[in-house]
């Protein structure tokens, strides 16, 4: 259980986040969701560790923050791609922690081996990460968080660039982390695909927590639209799934 | 039959590096060396050099072993010494700032050194050109130091000090033009300065720039594994276990005490930096930093090989290093730039 309380991040003058209190249970997908500049990405960082922060965020009563050997992976939604890396490599940095940065054990060669086969990318280990598509991309920061063998990962828009049918294939890929036993925290632009594969919704407003609870509770909440500010309605289908759509009446 | 398949698939995962490659570059090096030390205007033996240098009985005497040991082998090291140098800087500041076209002159290390030096040379009271590398040095620093100091935001932002780098660097340059033009006669030592010279070379130059050359080497080497993760984002850096910020100041400070020791021994030797790391990278079709050691070596192989063109060519008269460098390796260059885009493909 990941514990957030009262968690607020300023940049200079600026607040991004205020008074954040959230749980998050081990194992489940919960998803952030809201408008851009919502703090999503923020809350994201300050997992990490990577920001600082004020409040206190604790992993089994641990405050993260000052646990370093926790193994968190990490897909941002704008990776630096480093020019004249094979994918191989690329993936095989996933190990550095486990390993120690420089070596790569048998093991890790192996597991990298097969986690490229479940991915779709082996074959491709030699090509340069600069030459992938928008999913194969994808698909490589996933194979790589997938080899870090993390308890919990964190990714930062993993659908949004691409097309419906490489947002499925990535979605599908998340899922096996799930199967795994792996705590998955995502931002997504689209809350139709939030609420089908994440257990939870956490939607966020102005760096403030909205609404929280499981997918369909969210979802038929009268909040989520005042949170778009009315601009979407939310239809049921008959196989009982949501589906969100854009309001195009703005005066509603 | 089907073992062999399973082992070929496994075999599709290069390493991520080959210690041959480092080997046959330390190699290079040494051939490279004892052919720098046995040509010139008076040419050595092989054998003799090799005796000599072993201090076994029937080496070189007399004016052959004054050649050889106080011109020649200080020479040949010293090069290798700001090869190494100057190559391991420019693979280090290109990682450090995402940028392929980074060298090590960036932070105005050079523009810095160029104007301790013309100070050195200018000055009309005493006679400061024994200490010239001096003043090139703290020249130096002083510039990389101003360029941290205004630039403020690399922690966020490493292109911020590259800016101000670019900025403090173009102020010295002014300064020292300014200081050229009201002492003309300090125009033609200043120039050939800026060009590279080794003619300076003799054994206490090769010890104290070796001795700061190897410090900043070895804490470049020893941190080379982890900078791969500075070529990622800060957050996939965290991720992986690594603290960006910190690796980079460490990085950044240990590639510019190279350099700046490099241009005080040895003057402005430019595309060393920019070459070397990508004639290892498209030769060995690997970017990571754990091959900074084949760089260091191969860059200094480049620079004893330049040097001895430099002195043998129009011999008696010496090019400067500067010319050859950029004569032989720019033409290289896009050959192996060439090369490595059709295997790409």
């Amino acid at each position: 259980m990941i514990n957030i309380s009262d968690l607020s991040v300023r940049i200079g003058q600026r607040s991004i986040l205020s008074d954040i209190n959230i749980e998050i249970e081990d194992g489940k997908w919960t998803c952030l969701v809201g408008p851009n500049g919502a703090g999503k990405t923020t809350l994201l960082k300050s997992l990490l560790g990577s920001l600082p922060y004020s409040g206190s965020i604790t992993d089994n009563g641990v405050e993260v923050f000052r646990n370093h050997d926790r193994n968190v992976a990490f897909v941002p939604q704008h990776p630096q791609i480093p020019i004249g890396m094979g994918v191989g490599e690329y993936v095989m940095m996933g190990r550095s922690k486990r390993d120690g940065w420089g070596n790569e054990s048998s093991h890790s060669r192996k597991m990298v081996v097969d986690i490229l086969k479940l991915t779709g990318l082996f074959g491709m280990q030699s090509q340069h990460v600069s030459l992938l598509s928008g999913g194969e991309m994808q698909r490589a920061l996933i194979a790589r968080a997938l080899v870090q063998e993390p308890t919990l990962i964190l990714l930062d828009e993993p659908t949004s660039a691409l097309d419906l049918h490489h947002q499925i294939s990535v979605l599908n890929n998340i899922e096996i982390l799930k199967e795994r036993g792996v705590t998955i925290i995502s931002t997504m632009h689209d809350i139709t695909l939030a609420a089908m594969y994440a257990e939870k919704i956490v939607v966020m407003q102005e760096g403030k927590v909205l609404l929280n609870g499981t997918s369909d509770f969210v979802i038929h909440s009268p909040e989520l639209k005042s949170a778009f500010e009315n601009r979407i309605n939310v239809y049921t289908l008959d196989s009982g799934r949501p589906v969100i759509v854009a309001n195009k009446d703005l005066t509603s | 039959m089907i073992k062999n398949k399973s082992k070929g698939e496994d075999s599709g995962l290069a390493p991520i590096w080959n210690w041959k490659i480092t080997a046959f570059a330390a190699a290079l090096l040494l051939f490279v060396g004892i052919l720098a030390i046995s040509f010139g205007p008076v040419s050595l033996s092989f054998q003799e050099i090799i005796r000599t240098l072993l201090g076994l009985p029937g080496g070189l005497t007399g004016q052959d072993r004054t050649l050889l040991i106080d011109l020649r082998l200080p020479r040949a090291l010293l090069a290798a010494v700001v090869g190494a140098a100057l190559a391991t800087s420019g693979a280090v500041y290109q990682t450090v700032f995402r940028n392929p076209l980074a060298d090590p002159y960036l932070l105005g290390a050079a523009a810095g050194a160029g104007l301790g030096a013309t100070i050195a040379l200018t000055s009309a009271g005493a006679d400061l050109r024994s200490l010239l590398p001096v003043f090139a040095f703290f020249g130096a620093i002083s510039a990389v130091l101003v360029s941290f100091f205004i630039s403020g935001k690399f922690f966020a932002e490493p292109n911020s000090l590259l800016l101000s780098g670019i900025a403090v660097g173009s102020f010295a340059t002014a300064v020292q033009t300014y200081l050229q033009q009201r002492n003309s006669a300090s125009l033609r030592p200043v120039y050939s300065w800026i060009l590279g010279e080794l003619t300076v070379a003799n054994w206490q130059v090769v010890t104290w720039s070796s001795i700061y050359i190897f410090i900043a080497l070895i804490i470049l080497f020893t941190v080379s594994k982890q900078l791969d993760g500075l070529m990622l984002t800060d957050e996939e850096a965290y991720s992986l276990g690594i603290n960006p910020n910190k690796l980079r100041v460490i990085a950044v400070v240990a590639a510019t005490l190279a350099t700046a020791t490099a241009v005080s021994a040895s003057g402005l030797i430019g595309f060393v930096g920019i070459v070397v790391p990508h004639l290892v990278r498209g030769l060995t079709h690997r970017v990571t930093n754990r091959g900074l050691l084949t760089i260091a070596l191969v860059g200094a192989s480049f620079l004893v090989l330049a040097d001895l063109g430099a002195r043998t060519l129009l011999s008696p008269a010496e090019l400067p290093i500067g010319v050859i460098t950029a004569f032989v390796g720019a033409p290289f260059f896009l050959f192996v730039l060439r090369k490595k885009r059709l295997v790409a493909q």
